[in-house]
């Protein structure tokens, strides 16, 4: 009875495995292949409006179908960074300090660029960022250039570039002054807080499959809420935004 | 199979307003459910569970709530001193895990006769955070470290990640390999946060009385997914703080050699044998640092149920 037991629960491992790696493989074929269909079906619609000379609507159908995609490519709308601006004042709370905890193997530098250039834009003050192999803390010379470039691409040549700094072991200094302008970007190694104006992180978004903290900042995040996204490699502003909805509307009762 | 499970056993109170009960209902139902949870744990064959019973933060609910807790708490220990037989056929240990001094006396007495009835129990686990955080767990495991060296049972130099492990009031277990929380919040609460760096997290959206074998069985599932990129990257940070260990053992010695030595170089193997030599003094002083803070938490308990039967 006891071997048929083992052998059932093998089996329902088994099945679940194979429904996870289908899961995937097919998220990454429909992903494509919505973006083909959605591309050749704006073909065919553009075509005779082409023709027709109609400039206005042509750019209006232009658009890419997920204006929350990514605001920066909305042609003819509002500024991006005011868009990004309003979005973020449009949710009931933003969490002053956001940490991403990439627990996939391969980071993608480009896809955590945006993320950190899309939550400064958005109002967020303070973003840790954090996997387990302190990847991004080794090279973070090259994901300081990537967030300048994306910084570029993102927001155009619209508005002042926005100022990070970057923090190593929260043993440096953290700069009281300009807070509005200055963001600050923060790499934690070190259990407690060197500095004491550095808040807690209130939302944590981890990346990839594995279901862990994986040793981030334990005595930071007594309070933090977390949110899954099951990968951080094309991650789209509409994700983040989706993340930061969530998170507004949780409710924290803190013992009471 | 996960060896050490933990609960953050959420929603008695949203269980008892949908079931238009009152809050108080709420929590019997919970510990019913508890009780419930650890006759499954144990079918499981898993050893060791740790419930959040009662935060420190609990104490800023009403009254009335919180001594309805505590009644709660008081009947239950009690009653676990009435089936002292039962726990030691069942070989099981109960730790409470805590502030106890901010709870009533009485309570802290029951507790302490609890614990110390089944000390030398090695089946089965529980360990009850009762009056916990995990801040002040962490903050008190520094405060054990400073007396440590100021009473000259270590040296500052000492101090390590695994020493503060040590020095934690779950010092006696080994890390939770799978923490469970129920009614849909997805966050720590303060729990656990240094034992639980490594541990699978599992949120569940179904309120804490409600909790049935296939929720559990789910979570187990899940952590079993996730066994192997976990181990990996526990292997990995013991790797590292074992490497960190070395590093300042070496630092250490390197220092010693500079102040005794006579200024000339030393060789390969002087520096060698003097680094042995400071590793096994270093594993001396910490095991007996151990000891005594062992002795000190001992003492505690003991002087509890001396006050309790002399009272």
């Amino acid at each position: 009875m006891v071997m048929l037991y083992g052998l059932l629960w093998r089996l329902l491992l088994l099945l679940v495995h194979v429904n996870r790696a289908l899961v995937s493989w097919l998220r990454v074929r429909l992903q494509s292949w919505k973006s083909r269909l959605w591309e050749r079906a704006m073909a065919s619609l553009l075509l005779p409006l082409a023709l027709a000379g109609f400039p206005e609507q042509q750019k209006k159908l232009n658009r890419t179908p997920g204006a929350d995609d990514n605001p920066s490519h909305a042609n003819g709308g509002p500024s991006p960074r005011l868009r990004y601006i309003s979005d973020g004042m449009s949710l009931q709370k933003l969490p002053v300090h956001i940490g991403f905890l990439v627990t996939e193997e391969e980071p993608s530098y480009t896809d955590i660029a945006n993320l950190v250039v899309w939550c400064m834009a958005v109002g967020i003050s303070y973003i840790s960022v954090y996997d387990n192999h302190d990847i991004f803390q080794k090279n973070h010379s090259r994901l300081l250039k990537e967030i300048e470039r994306q910084q570029r691409h993102l927001m155009g040549g619209d508005g002042h570039p926005y100022n990070v700094e970057f923090l190593s072991n929260g043993s440096d200094k953290c700069h009281n002054g300009k807070k509005k302008s200055k963001v600050t970007f923060v790499f934690f190694v070190l259990f407690f807080p060197g500095a004491k104006t550095i808040p807690d992180p209130e939302l944590v978004v981890k990346f990839g499959p594995v279901d862990s903290t994986l040793g981030f900042l334990p005595w930071h995040i007594r309070l933090t809420e977390f949110i899954f996204v099951p990968s951080h490699r094309d991650v789209s502003y509409k994700d983040l935004l989706g993340a930061l909805k969530l998170y507004s509307s949780c409710q924290q009762r803190v013992g009471q | 199979m996960p060896k050490h499970v933990a609960f953050i056993m959420d929603g008695n109170r949203r269980f008892a307003h949908i079931n238009n009960m009152e809050r108080q209902d709420g929590h019997t139902q919970g510990f019913n459910k508890l009780a419930e949870t650890l006759r499954w744990c144990k079918h499981l064959n898993i050893p060791e569970v740790t419930v959040y019973a009662f935060s420190i933060e609990n104490f800023k609910r009403t009254q009335e709530e919180v001594d309805g807790l505590m009644d709660l708490a008081r009947q239950k220990f009690e009653r676990l001193l009435e089936e002292r037989e039962n726990l030691e056929k069942h070989g099981v240990c109960i730790r409470v895990l805590g502030d106890l001094n901010l709870l009533p006396l009485d309570l802290q007495q029951a507790i302490a006769k609890a614990v110390l009835a089944t000390k030398n129990h090695n089946k089965c686990f529980l360990n009850v955070c009762f009056a916990y955080t995990s801040r002040y767990e962490m903050t008190n495991a520094v405060r054990e470290l400073a007396w440590g060296v100021e009473q000259g049972l270590i040296r500052s130099s000492d101090v390590s990640e695994t020493l503060i492990t040590e020095c934690l009031y779950s010092n006696k277990s080994p890390n939770p390999d799978l923490l469970i929380r129920t009614s849909g919040e997805v966050r720590l609460s303060d729990f656990l946060l240094w034992q639980t760096s490594h541990s699978c997290l599992v949120f569940q959206s179904v309120l804490w009385p409600e909790y049935s074998f296939w929720n559990l069985c789910e979570a187990i599932l899940q952590y079993q997914l996730n066994h192997k990129s976990i181990q990996k990257a526990r292997e990995l940070h013991r790797e590292h703080q074992a490497s960190l260990q070395l590093e300042a053992d070496r630092l250490c010695t390197a220092e010693e050699l500079q102040h005794h030595g006579n200024g000339k170089p030393t060789d390969a193997h002087t520096r060698q044998e003097a680094l042995l030599h400071y590793i096994t003094c270093r594993e001396e002083r910490v095991q007996n640092f151990l000891t005594a803070l062992k002795h000190k938490r001992d003492l505690f308990f003991h002087d509890l149920c001396i006050e309790a039967t002399t009272a």
